[in-house]
């Protein structure tokens, strides 16, 4: 599969299987092309040659809305002017508004799920909190609370540690953990941080200037990263 | 006649009703291109709606009508610009604005006879709204409202994040051209009450105080009609009692409202809202 931003190559003739309920890294450095992989597999950006599937389903045309429905997407920090007027609860209820569908209000069992989504994250203290006031570290608890009340299929994450200190980190890699064992959620995460992909996930694939190098064991990535340095 | 005796007059009826409808419908989208960081393609609309109604007077056709279309022809010159980043969104506005108001002079320059009729889009008069206008107004204003309802949840959605809301499913591409256009259609149906110079303050100004004052995305929206049917009514009353411009009264008042709220504004302060 190939993506290009213009004549630019960003993803070079990739191959990639997840099995299903794996808990998987994209490692590399910044410019690998790790979240451009996960922009594609969201249909937001145009794959030029070769397609992906999500459960045998193309992520395109007319497929993608409900495919979209079915994945969970905890994006990189967002950059949210803190005015703006939107609460922590808004947030989590918005990922379930494809589901809930054009014309209809959200019903008890969806303010239910986000709920529990919060409750879940050890957030729902801050539910009616404006999300631009949040902490960095607050505004992912919700992020990945506004990912799971919409039950995903896939779950996907881009650099979740970006901008977080090293107890959120631990307390994201147990609450990961927590999830992805609790549903057996076949879950994607994209990062840069070697020591909370091995620590999180059973396979890491390395990417390199578009392209994917190879993978190995999670607890085999520090090896290699040692290796590579000396 | 005594200046109480001025309101019970028809056209100061239709003055007030006209300022309310446009103060809905303007305020409304007010509040999504606040929110959704498009203000300046406001301006932008509003100008190529009045170059639209200059060619609709130079070739005879409905000047409301021709308006229509060259505030849409805008929205579908800056929506795919700034949609796909071809180019900046500022540089795109920047270019359809001076492009707009280049034409609207040529214009007006080739309009023969008088220019009064062409100067009252510029100007606009909320004391001279016909039934028409008040109609066209009433529509405009209804349509907003209703598709402000009916889509609250996918348009609070696409304000927080776009791009968030296109990868959760939604239409979130659809929401922002139907932002744009709904923008067009009320800056369109205000430039006779209003005028094409001033019509852009009625979309911001109400809801730039609103957002100085709440978190909540439902309350911005009432808040925002509210000051600006406020400001629009003060604004007439000022304008009949001391025999001064409406349209400038209307967008002065609604100024120094958003004034107050900025210095009483608990975002500002830090405080709850």
């Amino acid at each position: 599969m190939w993506v290009f931003y213009g004549k630019t190559p960003a993803l070079r003739n990739i191959s990639l299987r997840v099995r299903q309920g794996e808990l998987l890294g994209l490692f590399g450095h910044n410019g690998a092309g790790k979240s451009t992989l996960i922009r594609a597999i969201l249909g937001l950006v145009p794959v030029r040659q070769g397609q992906i599937l999500v459960n045998g389903v193309p992520c395109t045309g007319s497929y993608l809305p409900q495919l979209r429905q079915q994945i969970g997407y905890v994006p990189q920090m967002l950059n949210i002017d803190p005015r703006t007027p939107v609460r922590a609860w808004d947030v989590v209820m918005m990922g379930q508004y494809a589901r809930i569908g054009l014309l209809r209000f959200p019903s008890r069992t969806h303010h239910q799920a986000a709920a529990d989504a919060l409750q879940k994250m050890g957030v729902l203290h801050l539910a009616h909190k404006p999300f631009g006031h949040l902490s960095g570290g607050e505004q992912q608890r919700v992020l990945l609370a506004r990912a799971l009340a919409s039950a995903p299929h896939l779950l996907l994450m881009d650099e979740p540690t970006s901008s977080v200190d090293w107890q959120f980190v631990r307390d994201l890699t147990s609450l990961i953990r927590q999830v992805h064992q609790a549903s057996n959620l076949t879950t994607i995460v994209v990062s840069h941080d070697a020591p909370f992909l091995a620590q999180l996930c059973d396979r890491v694939v390395l990417m390199e200037g578009g392209s994917i190098l190879g993978d190995l064991q999670a607890r085999d990535l520090l090896t290699y990263i040692g290796r590579e340095l000396t | 006649m005594t200046w109480v005796d001025i309101w019970k007059e028809e056209f100061m009826l239709r003055a007030m009703l006209a300022t309310a409808l446009s103060g809905v419908a303007c305020s409304l989208v007010g509040v999504l291109v606040v929110t959704m960081r498009l203000s300046f393609i406001g301006v932008c609309i509003s100008h190529a709606a009045f170059a639209g109604a200059l060619v609709g007077l130079h070739f005879g056709i409905s000047p409301l009508s021709s308006a229509l279309v060259g505030s849409l022809l805008a929205v579908g010159v800056l929506g795919p610009l700034a949609d796909r980043g071809n180019l900046s969104p500022d540089t795109a506005i920047g270019v359809v604005f001076s492009a707009s108001i280049a034409l609207a002079f040529l214009l007006l320059a080739l309009l023969p006879g008088p220019k009064s009729e062409a100067l009252s889009w510029l100007w606009g008069n909320v004391l001279t709204v016909t039934s028409d206008n008040l109609r066209v107004l009433g529509y405009v204003a209804g349509g907003i409202v209703m598709l402000t309802a009916l889509f609250f949840k996918e348009i609070q959605a696409v304000i927080f994040h776009r791009e968030l809301a296109s990868a959760s499913g939604l239409p979130a591409t659809a929401i922002f051209y139907g932002v744009l256009v709904c923008s067009g259609a009320a800056i369109t149906a205000s430039l006779s009450a209003i005028g094409g110079l001033l019509v852009f303050s009625m979309v911001i100004n109400p809801a730039a105080t609103a957002y100085q004052l709440t978190y909540n995305l439902r309350n911005l929206f009432v808040l925002s009609a509210v000051f600006a049917v406020m400001a629009g009514w003060i604004g007439l009353a000022l304008s009949v009692l001391f025999n001064l411009p409406s349209g400038a009264m209307i967008v002065l008042i609604s100024t120094a409202g958003l004034l107050i709220a900025i210095t009483l504004s608990p975002k500002r302060t830090g405080g709850k809202s």
